[in-house]
């Protein structure tokens, strides 16, 4: 009895020893300051003076419309991006299905985007819409549209949109792609020789066996979509944003421009139980589905 | 006559060099290194320079492109903060308000300060009578305008704001698709800067509290005489420091700016294509007879909270931003046209040379002049970055036209400034009145 407790406490320990170097780093780089983030948005705080101060912070932020404002850009992406990007990778993933091997050079091509960094193209983009640079201008001269400015407040939404999409489709429709090709080859045979033709077999067959990964998909990309902060900030040298014109953009100026570090902490938190919890509804109520059609 | 002068002069020099040694004490402390962090370019002649006179005192110059953001995060974080920090004139009252420098009086007193420094410099380095650093570059306001522009266009140099108005139709008439002045989209200091170079202020702080006036006369003034401007589309405010506007500079679209002296160099470096067009003089008054000027930016370079050696590194930026052999390495490399200090009168003559950017005017000379018109101060409020950011939201609603007049912004910011200050927890607040 002891000597057997004894080996498999060994053999834990073992394992604790060969783990140790990843929980160092998953301790000390994700799990304190986690823990110290939620500590400081506990306290107030002014230049180098902090003071506890309970629950005020996020009190505050419940009242601050500020915060609450921010969600628009969020929740325009979530609506109009996501499903839009989803939607457009998937018929993207069924073209490349229908190459002989996946058509190697298209997905090369439309996955590039993806391995620029955000800063990058939201650099770019910004010029590409801006007033003295845009090589649009030319374009839309010829239609007699001069002197148009595209970079304006109100197209900002659009033109994030246009970034987004850019950036990310590529990248999604190789992700179902890979998730398509995982469909065993049975399947669509099955249904061709029923007579269905190839929409019909993608659509029909397809798509429902890849609804584990599009739900994988779109929260990953709502968790994008309410973090969305590298664009709005580059487009922000061209066109006055306000401060709060995402959640995240808010909380960095909250913290680096106006010194309030611990309320940003506090707004931090109630993003990521937000994110959370939004992350949480969307995997019971698609996993409530799955089941219950398997019923 | 002027073998008079020369003797004048040389009595002048020896009896200022009989006082230099009074202006920077001796260093008593252990050998010791000081770190500074700055964004001034090749700060490093300067800090050479004094290692001859210092050598027990090393310097370390560090530039971050994050310099406000890392400032902010030290400060909060309680350490961090280097020895010397470069801080924006605007910016300075928030951070001597939070405790992030600490005074410098024992090594530099308010005596010598004003002597080295001015008077109206204490409003930019002090409050409640601590020193906390010292001022290096001028914003003095200077009315940059492209020369070309002007003869093709037969535009005069304004001489008042009245014939600023009448030449900014003149030229709009003309050449519509082009702009006679384009003030910024924000850019607090550019508004603040101009009500200053009227002679008025539209905050101050003054034994314990902090005074907000924003309506008053002048600054009203100020705001009607843009706002009739603006409103009848002469001259159309744009977002500043992007491509497309140093585009617009560098290709002629844009035909004037106001902006601190600094932007001399801005502009070399940004609009290389228009060299030798531009030409910069002492920016329009409204009363000619009374000539005023404000700033626009400058900085000063202060002795942070956390520095462990506060002797050292208030004996350097004293020496930093007035000791000739500085100054002279300011100009020559840092390529700043005017330093705050009123020792630069001993070096501004030997600095004065043609510049063939502004098609030979010798504008360090012009630029002195300029900050010499300067003659009042007031110590800025100390929720800048949220004072900015408001501007910035009620210009670009105009932009957007849901506000129809212009000079209406003027109360609506006063407003929100005021609810800031209230959510930073400043009570000591007067507002409507402003101390003499």
């Amino acid at each position: 009895m002891t000597w057997i407790s004894k080996a498999k406490l060994k053999s834990t320990l073992k394992a604790y020893l060969f783990l140790a170097p990843f929980l160092a780093v998953f301790i000390g780089l994700v799990v304190y300051p986690i823990g110290l983030g939620v500590k400081l948005s506990l306290y107030g705080q002014r230049g180098a003076r902090m003071w506890y101060v309970g629950f005020d912070n996020y009190k505050r932020i419940f009242a601050d419309s500020m915060f609450w404002d921010s969600f628009k850009i969020p929740l325009f992406l979530l609506l109009v991006q996501v499903p839009l990007m989803i939607f457009l990778a998937t018929m993207i993933a069924f073209l490349y299905e229908t190459r002989k091997g996946g058509g190697p050079v298209y997905r090369f091509i439309y996955y590039l985007p993806y391995t620029i960094p955000g800063i990058v193209s939201g650099l770019v983009w910004s010029y590409i819409f801006s007033d003295s640079m845009s090589p649009l201008s030319p374009l839309l001269s010829l239609f007699g549209l001069e002197n148009i400015k595209l970079l304006t407040r109100g197209n900002v939404p659009g033109i994030l949109l246009v970034i987004i999409l850019w950036q990310f489709t590529g990248y999604t429709a190789f992700l179902v792609y890979s998730s398509l090709i995982a469909i065993p080859k049975e399947y669509s045979e099955a249904a061709q020789l029923d007579g269905a033709g190839l929409w019909q077999i993608a659509f029909r067959i397809k798509l429902p066996l890849l609804k584990g990964p599009m739900i994988t998909l779109f929260i990953f990309n709502a968790i994008g979509a309410m973090q969305v902060f590298n664009e709005p900030w580059m487009l922000g040298n061209l066109v006055v944003l306000p401060l709060n014109y995402t959640p995240a953009m808010y909380i960095y100026n909250s913290a680096f421009s106006q010194g309030r570090f611990t309320y940003a902490s506090a707004m931090g938190i109630i993003l990521a139980v937000l994110t959370c919890s939004f992350s949480w509804y969307i995997l019971r109520s698609a996993g409530r589905q799955i089941l219950g059609r398997r019923h | 006559m002027k073998k008079v002068f020369a003797v004048l002069l040389l009595v002048l020099a020896l009896s200022v060099s009989a006082f230099a040694a009074d202006y920077y004490p001796e260093y008593t402390g252990k050998p010791t290194t000081i770190t500074m962090w700055a964004w001034t370019s090749n700060e490093n002649y300067s800090i050479e320079e004094f290692q001859k006179a210092y050598p027990d005192i090393e310097v370390i110059w560090e530039d971050f492109g994050v310099h406000y953001e890392k400032a902010q995060t030290a400060l909060a974080a309680g350490s961090g903060l280097p020895d010397v920090l470069m801080v924006e004139y605007s910016f300075a009252p928030q951070y001597m308000d939070l405790g992030a420098f600490q005074p410098i009086n024992k090594w530099l007193d308010e005596e010598t300060f004003v002597k080295l420094y001015g008077e109206e410099a204490l409003g930019w380095c002090a409050m409640d009578g601590e020193i906390y650093g010292t001022p290096q570059d001028s914003g003095a306001i200077g009315f940059f305008y492209r020369q070309d522009l002007f003869d093709q266009y037969g535009i005069e140099v304004p001489v008042t704001w009245e014939d600023f108005a009448v030449q900014a139709r003149k030229f709009k008439a003309a050449a519509p698709e082009l702009e006679f002045n384009a003030p910024p989209l924000g850019y607090a200091l550019w508004w603040v800067g101009l009500v200053w170079q009227s002679g008025a202020k539209m905050f101050d702080y003054h034994d314990g509290n902090w005074y907000i006036d924003f309506t008053n006369p002048v600054a009203e003034q100020v705001f009607e005489f843009w706002g009739e401007l603006i409103d009848d589309g002469i001259i159309n405010p744009t977002m500043w420091w992007n491509a497309d506007w140093y585009n617009s500079l560098n290709m002629g679209t844009t035909a004037t700016v106001l902006n601190g002296c600094w932007f001399a160099e801005w502009l070399r470096y940004n609009a290389p294509d228009s060299e030798g067009q531009w030409r910069v003089i002492a920016p329009p008054n409204f009363d000619p007879s009374k000539p005023h000027n404000g700033m626009l930016g400058g900085s000063g370079f202060y002795v942070t909270a956390h520095s462990k050696n506060p002797e050292a590194a208030a004996i350097f930026v004293n020496w930093l931003n007035s000791h000739p052999d500085s100054l002279r390495c300011l100009n020559q490399y840092s390529n700043l046209p005017i330093m705050v200090s009123q020792r630069y009168e001993e070096v501004v003559h030997e600095l004065a040379i043609e510049d063939t950017f502004f098609g030979g005017q010798v504008i360090v000379e012009d630029l002195w002049d300029a900050h010499n018109l300067i003659n009042t101060t007031f110590v800025c409020l100390p929720v800048w970055s949220n004072l900015d950011s408001a501007l910035s939201l009620l210009l670009q609603d105009y932009a957007d036209g849901k506000i129809d007049r212009f000079a209406d912004i003027l109360p609506m910011w006063e407003e929100q400034v005021i609810g800031f200050m209230e959510e930073f927890g400043y009570f000591n607040v007067i507002v409507g009145e402003l101390p003499e």
